[in-house]
């Protein structure tokens, strides 16, 4: 599925989409999982046991504050977006970054167009967008709109607090 | 009145662009329809039920001569020589093609107008009172707190894709002309004990489906805490409020299923997180947008004019529109007129391109180029010299725009109902015509006092008619179009929810239905009491009784 990471597109991404904890037999120790947060609640001994880098994909409808003594384990937390008119996710994005996680944050799901600089500015640096919506032009995405009323993960400042203004 | 920065007219001109492109991606098939319904609605535009209807933002009713002249243009160049003013003070054009309103955006926005957020589910356009300024009573003005709250919401990244649509209006009046307890956030200035200005902030009012008044979550917020606040009751809702179901997606649902007080401290604890940041306002912010309303520069002899009571004396018809129409000003010597945009069987708040072109005239020469909109569809001149008052006045009788029937139920709210809407059930803009018609007896309803009349074409509730003195919601019987009637319902600072009568009415009965309520009223009214505070007194019953009587 094509990536955008950093706001650029990216091809070579070796992380490993677990959704059943049977899955997890069939790759090696050292493989980087990304693995769903049911799977992480049923298996974090034997995760926490491997060699390879975790990261969790999380529904958009818990509390990302119990992520917090555990967001160190974690290279990648993966957001959810399961329809175009679900926000849940830029909340959840934003509220973790202020706890402190500063690995990545993936948007997986309804990723498309239209909703990647908000996703940008809520701390998601990483996009996955399906293939039949994915082009190389969607980045202009990022660029479409130069000023921020509010602040943001990428710029904490309100227009009244930024520079020059 | 505010006037955009470089920033802030970048900001709507790339918004523009952004949303040509988003017209040009979905009209080449690249953008799902669903998708582009809730781009295209994030930026005003509905598929109606004969065209496409645009409804740009004016915020906190608030425009320009040289605005309004914009949008009479657009309503000729584009649409079909008129709009519409709704009840939330923006403006809608009912026959723009899809294709267009980039183009028409691009107009608008070189007058600094745009119809960002005025639809969909995010924070939409902010209201507030149409006396802001003006009011004898008033805290401070509210539109500059108003304006705050725009700059926040434009564009934020995290609150486009809410549960539902989300409505913040501000008063600074005990009144609350801007009906504060039926917003998703009333915000209302306030003084503390210690004589500093803050906010009452009231959460989970609506209408619609569940009518709910506001609850009260905080007694006094400081000023400068203002964006963080909201940012944590928005950050609330978003994360909890309910997405399985539309019809309980809006927050006060949420709030209702919590509880006020558990919903409270939900949005304290994350208000402590957020309260120091760089979202506190810093003075100079406030100030910089204050300093855009000033008073403009009244003259300090206008009361020393002789010839306006003059004609109260020797013009009947002058001083009972001065009596109907026209609201005391703070500064002595002038008033603030209302322009009654309820023409006799026209559709409640439509103007023409030549109506609204004149009306900007109009501002130019007697009240310092500004025009507001009111959320019951009418426009106001808020300064207008009391020496000038008899040639507007003339200027307005010829334009249809002197009605003098404000506060009656010729001033009523209606929606546009199944004539236009796809939502609607039931028609509204023929049931407005046969009240009127019913109802030419001005001096009977000067007699009758205040009533607000209110009627909306379904359950979503656009006219407010839950809060109208007289509600009226129309609904459909197979294939019929009924109307059910509430009664007691206010929107102001005594904010309640109407009652309803009973079984709904067919079409041909509205208004003798409402004669019979009135004659009720007449007969049991005490000297002097309004018909809202006779319905306090006594109930529905005395009303239900006679309306709902057997023939005989």
């Amino acid at each position: 599925m094509p990536l955008l990471i950093n706001q650029q597109p990216v091809s070579d991404d070796r992380w490993i989409r677990i959704t059943d904890a049977e899955q997890l037999d069939q790759h090696g120790d050292d493989a980087d999982l990304l693995v769903d947060w049911s799977v992480y609640r049923d298996c974090f001994d034997a995760l926490l046991a491997r060699t390879g880098q975790l990261g969790v994909a999380i529904p958009n409808d818990i509390d990302v504050a119990e992520l917090r003594p555990l967001q160190t384990q974690f290279a990648v937390i993966a957001v959810d977006f399961p329809s175009f008119a679900d926000g849940r996710a830029f909340s959840q994005a934003r509220l973790l970054r202020r706890q402190g996680f500063s690995g990545q944050i993936r948007a997986l799901g309804d990723v498309t167009w239209d909703r990647l600089r908000f996703m940008h500015r809520c701390g998601i640096d990483a996009m996955e967008i399906a293939q039949d919506r994915y082009s190389a032009e969607m980045t202009a995405a990022f660029s479409e709109i130069g000023v921020c009323n509010q602040g943001g993960v990428d710029d904490p400042n309100p227009i009244y607090r930024q520079q020059g203004v | 009145m505010y006037v955009y920065s470089e920033l802030d007219q970048q900001l709507i001109d790339e918004r523009v662009e952004q949303y040509r492109d988003q017209t040009q991606r979905f009209l080449a098939g690249q953008i799902p329809d669903e998708e582009f319904r809730i781009l295209r609605l994030q930026n005003g535009l509905y598929i109606q039920t004969h065209a496409p209807m645009l409804r740009v933002a004016i915020n906190y009713g608030l425009l320009s001569s040289a605005q309004l002249r914009a949008l009479a243009k657009v309503s000729r160049d584009y649409d079909k020589n008129y709009a519409h003013f709704t009840t939330r003070q923006n403006i809608q054009f009912n026959w723009p093609a899809l294709e267009a309103v980039p183009d028409i955006l691009a107009d608008l926005a070189k007058v600094q107008m745009h119809a960002i957020q005025t639809s969909g589910s995010c924070i939409r356009s902010v209201t507030s009172d149409h006396f802001a300024g003006i009011a004898a009573g008033e805290i401070e003005d509210p539109r500059p707190w108003s304006e705050i709250i725009r700059q926040w919401a434009a564009l934020h990244p995290e609150f486009a894709y809410l549960p539902r649509k989300f409505k913040i209006a501000v008063t600074a009046c005990e009144q609350d002309r801007a009906a504060t307890q039926v917003h998703d956030i009333g915000v209302r200035l306030v003084r503390n004990e210690a004589g500093e200005t803050g906010f009452e902030v009231l959460v989970g009012g609506g209408l619609g489906r569940t009518p709910m008044i506001g609850k009260q979550i905080r007694a006094f917020l400081p000023q400068h805490d203002l964006l963080s606040y909201l940012e944590a009751i928005l950050r609330v809702y978003n994360l909890l409020g309910r997405r399985d179901n539309k019809y309980k997606a809006r927050i006060k649902i949420l709030v209702d299923a919590m509880g006020a007080d558990a919903f409270r401290d939900k949005v304290e604890a994350e208000w402590l997180q957020i309260r120091d940041s760089e979202l506190k306002l810093p003075q100079a912010e406030i100030d910089r947008v204050k300093g855009f309303f000033q008073p403009p520069a009244y003259q300090a002899d206008a009361a020393s004019d002789t010839s306006y009571a003059d004609r109260l004396a020797s013009d009947r018809d002058f001083a009972v529109w001065i009596e109907r129409n026209s609201f005391e000003h703070k500064v002595p010597g002038y008033r603030a007129v209302t322009l009654a945009i309820k023409g006799l069987l026209k559709a409640p708040g439509d103007v023409t391109d030549v109506q609204m072109d004149a009306v900007a005239d109009l501002a130019d020469r007697y009240n310092f180029g500004e025009i507001r909109s009111t959320h019951e569809q009418n426009l106001v001149f808020a300064h207008v010299n009391q020496a000038d008052l008899y040639p507007l006045w003339q200027a307005l009788v010829e334009l249809d725009l002197a009605r003098p029937v404000i506060g009656t139920i010729n001033d009523m709210i209606a929606c546009p109902g199944l004539d236009f809407c796809s939502l609607a059930n039931a028609e509204t803009l023929s049931v407005a015509r046969q009240v009127q018609t019913k109802f030419d007896d001005l001096d009977y309803l000067y007699d009758l006092g205040e009533i607000k009349l209110r009627m909306s074409g379904c359950i979503n509730a656009c006219a407010h008619h839950h809060v109208g003195h007289i509600g009226i919601l129309g609904v459909d019987k197979k294939g019929e179009s009924y109307y059910q009637f509430t009664l007691g319902g206010s929107s102001n600072a005594d904010a309640s929810l109407g009652k309803v009568l009973g079984k709904s009415i067919p079409l041909d009965q509205v208004a003798d239905t409402l004669a019979t309520i009135l004659d009720v009223f007449v007969e049991i009214r005490n000297e002097g009491e309004r018909f809202i505070d006779t319905v306090r007194r006594v109930g529905n019953q005395p009303f239900k009784e006679r309306v709902y009587a057997p023939a005989h």
